[in-house]
């Protein structure tokens, strides 16, 4: 599936729009050696994603990038990375012309990104934050949870690590204090299996992944339950930059995830990640995980 | 040792193949423990070969990790592997910290992140990277340092489970069981059947010796000794030869028995013709008597008596002679009176001798055995006994029956019968006759045990020997009573 959710430093708040000027300014420097993501020396489009869940990854990669090349008569080329802050950055460098990333990084970010489609799911583009448990432990609720040993999913993700870190920051803790250690694993599949196997007592996870896994998956997820349901935020969009949200390439690119329902392979590639389709939406959508994220700033 | 002669005594038939299998399990034994050890060998340096492999993948996939003590990266390395490294069976493996807690397990629930690891746990483990095996359990404990420049920054500790490793050295230790023990029996029965026909031509000639015991000596047929080894083939001859001899010497013995009757039955027509003589001068004087005082009824009367106890004397002589040697062609019985003619036959050569006749006749009713056997038997035995006497001496006569024998024991005062004469008497295997037998006992031998009787030699008081013969009773006499001794008597008239 894919799956965006993008990173932002736990420590340093901030230290993305510092690197993201120093990674601009090399870009800038170097622009004439260095691939640009739109070159229409190139010809080709790259769109970024970041860790994707599903064990269909393969085929949903090369359906995804069937699709696009189809819809934009252009050769596309997906880019994955191991972590939500190396798509941000080649975005926000200029690398990638367009991805699929967290809201948590597009709130960071919110200015600098335009949006270009979001996906709907149940028939909104909403979704929401799980905090899961081992299935033997006995906690209820989410401060049972305190003192266990804890996963993360990217330091980036919003249901991966925003949403608890706010859970902390309202009662004034920190993750350090509220849990006895905690760990990241860099895809929400990994808190899954951490938390399963009693690597770690609880786990947060995206809300759409743990449905989509306790469907697919049950052996796995049967292992783990949920205590907490955060209220439903804005699913991770797809975007791109505000700088080319008017160029050909961004309509094009918004234009063929709204279509995607309507065409057989679109139905297919919504079949895999059973999502009804792609909207659009305004940044008000991303209200919520912006207040989360400022509570969190504060605090840091 | 009695167990060892016991062996020693069984027939070669079995001997052989038991030695085969005996000798066949003691190999057996030998390469399946020859095997076994080179497979248990050949086991445990594959598995240190594949542990190793194991570890050193595991070392590179989570030494990084390690380094960064990143939980996750080094449980999913572990995890990974497990799944990766299917020829190694692990129970767990867990990367230990140098301060002796764990940092990350592939079964967190046992071994918890940051906890201690447990010293039952950890005892199984060798202080140096090395591969621990203990069979019994079926398990085998690795371990192996993750080293840095020099630095250890952890250790990688797994349990294996090594039993299908154990069940494989089970499985071959079975089959070498059942194939070894198929060969030893396979073996055995082709060992028992080959000897048993290699020895095919020792229980022909056993057969032919056998019968030589019964008194046959059958040379082995021409085709009985085809196929069969040059040893057997000699051995044939030389029994063949035997055979031929034995029949030679039977025909030899038979035709001095012939003469040797002839001898006796001169003797006793000599005997008998002087038994007819002595009352024969008296019934022609009384003949005179009566010639010349015939008239003189007195004289009469005493004169006819004495013809008719003359007569009577000799018809009772030649009435016994003709009883003793007739051919016996029906199957008679014994009476007392039968016993009691011979001592008419033996009293001429007893007086001759002026030897005393002791003549105890025990014998009630008829006794189903043959009265020919009987009769020359004892009758020979009388004869020996009259010979072997001194003059004036005692032979003694004494007959019995019982619920199921005869039983006839002729005595004499002689020096007693020589212990090769007595061997001769008593052995049941033919044996070669004395040369100073005269062929008397060798034909009461013959008769006794034609009629499955025994013989026995004794000694008692004055009688240095006494030989006692018994005739079990037979089926085929008891119809016969006493016409016989009538038709004698007609005979006699006749």
């Amino acid at each position: 599936m894919l799956q965006s959710r993008i990173w932002r430093p736990r420590a340093e708040p901030f230290a993305v729009s510092r690197r993201q000027a120093i990674v601009g300014l090399a870009a800038a420097v170097a622009a004439p050696w260095t691939i640009s993501p739109s070159s229409a020396a190139t010809g080709s489009v790259t769109f970024g994603l970041t860790p994707l869940i599903l064990d269909s990854d393969i085929k949903l990669l090369s359906l995804t990038q069937t699709y696009l090349a189809n819809r934009l008569d252009r050769p596309v080329q997906l880019v994955k990375r191991r972590t939500y802050q190396e798509i941000t950055a080649m975005l926000l460098s200029g690398q990638l012309d367009a991805a699929w990333i967290c809201d948590d990084p597009y709130v960071q970010h919110q200015d600098q990104f335009a949006l270009l489609a979001v996906p709907v799911y149940h028939g909104d583009p909403l979704y929401q934050t799980y905090v899961i448990v081992n299935e033997a432990s006995k906690a209820q609720s989410f401060d049972d949870i305190r003192g266990t040993v804890h996963a993360f999913s990217d330091p980036d993700s919003t249901s991966g690590y925003l949403v608890t870190r706010y859970l902390l920051a309202i009662r004034h803790t920190t993750p350090a204090e509220f849990f006895r250690d905690s760990f990241f694993t860099y895809e929400h599949r990994n808190v899954v299996r951490a938390v399963a196997a009693g690597l770690a007592q609880s786990g947060s996870i995206d809300g759409y992944v743990w449905d989509v896994m306790s469907e697919r998956e049950p052996e796995l997820t049967s292992k783990t339950r949920v205590i907490y349901r955060s209220e439903r935020l804005g699913f991770p969009p797809i975007v791109g930059l505000e700088a080319t949200r008017d160029a050909a390439l961004s309509k094009a690119l918004s234009a063929a995830f709204i279509a995607m329902p309507s065409e057989p392979l679109g139905r297919e590639i919504l079949g895999i990640l059973e999502l009804d389709g792609f909207t659009h939406a305004t940044p008000d959508l991303y209200h919520a995980t912006l207040e989360k994220w400022l509570v969190v700033k504060a605090q840091v | 040792m009695a167990r060892w002669a016991k062996f020693m005594a069984w027939p070669l038939a079995w001997k052989v193949p038991l030695l085969v299998a005996g000798l066949m399990v003691g190999i057996a034994a030998m390469i399946s423990q020859v095997v076994l050890s080179r497979l248990a060998s050949d086991q445990e340096s594959n598995l240190r070969l594949l542990t190793n492999a194991y570890l050193d993948g595991l070392s590179a996939a989570v030494l990084q990790p390690v380094l960064r003590a990143d939980v996750w990266e080094t449980f999913d390395a572990l995890d990974r592997a497990r799944s990766h490294y299917s020829g190694v069976d692990t129970r767990y493996v867990l990367v230990e910290l140098p301060d002796g807690t764990v940092l990350a397990a592939s079964d967190p629930a046992r071994f918890p992140v940051q906890s201690d690891v447990p010293s039952e746990f950890k005892q199984h483990f060798s202080s140096i990277d090395d591969l621990v095996i203990d069979s019994s359990a079926g398990r085998a404990w690795l371990s192996r340092t993750l080293q840095t420049e020099g630095f250890s920054v952890g250790r990688i500790l797994s349990e294996i489970d090594i039993s299908e490793l154990l069940r494989v050295r089970r499985e071959v230790f079975f089959t070498l069981i059942l194939v070894n023990g198929a060969l030893t029996v396979a073996f055995a029965l082709i060992g028992y059947l080959a000897l048993k026909r290699m020895l095919q031509p020792l229980g022909v000639l056993t057969k032919y010796v056998e019968r030589v015991r019964e008194g046959r000596a059958e040379p082995i047929p021409e085709p009985k000794r085809r196929r069969i080894s040059r040893e057997f083939a000699q051995l044939f001859d030389r029994f063949n030869a035997m055979a031929r001899a034995l029949n030679e010497r039977e025909s030899l013995a038979s035709h001095l028995a012939e003469q040797e009757k002839y001898a006796v039955l001169g003797k006793l027509a000599s005997g008998m013709a002087h038994e007819v003589n002595n009352p024969l001068g008296g019934l022609f004087n009384a003949l005179d008597t009566l010639r010349r005082h015939g008239g003189d009824s007195n004289v009469r009367e005493s004169t006819l008596d004495l013809l008719k106890r003359g007569l009577t004397h000799i018809r009772n002589v030649v009435r016994s002679t003709l009883v003793i040697y007739r051919r016996e062609e029906s199957k008679k019985s014994v009476g007392a009176a039968d016993i009691d003619d011979l001592r008419l036959l033996i009293e001429p050569e007893a007086v001759r001798k002026n030897l005393k006749l002791e003549w105890i006749n025990d014998v009630h009713g008829r006794s189903p055995v043959s009265a020919g056997s009987v009769r020359q038997a004892t009758l020979n035995l009388l004869l020996n006994a009259c010979a072997a006497s001194p003059a004036r001496g005692v032979v003694q006569l004494r007959a019995t029956s019982d619920a199921g024998s005869l039983n006839i024991s002729v005595g004499d005062e002689g020096p007693g019968m020589p212990n090769a004469l007595i061997e001769y008497l008593l052995r049941e295997a033919p044996v070669a006759m004395p040369a100073d037998d005269g062929l008397g006992l060798w034909i009461v031998r013959r008769l006794v045990a034609d009629q499955g009787g025994s013989i026995r030699v004794v000694r008692e008081g004055n009688f240095n020997t006494i030989v006692q013969a018994t005739w079990p009773y037979r089926a085929e006499y008891q119809s016969k009573s006493d016409e016989e001794p009538a038709a004698a008597e007609e005979a006699v008239h006749v």
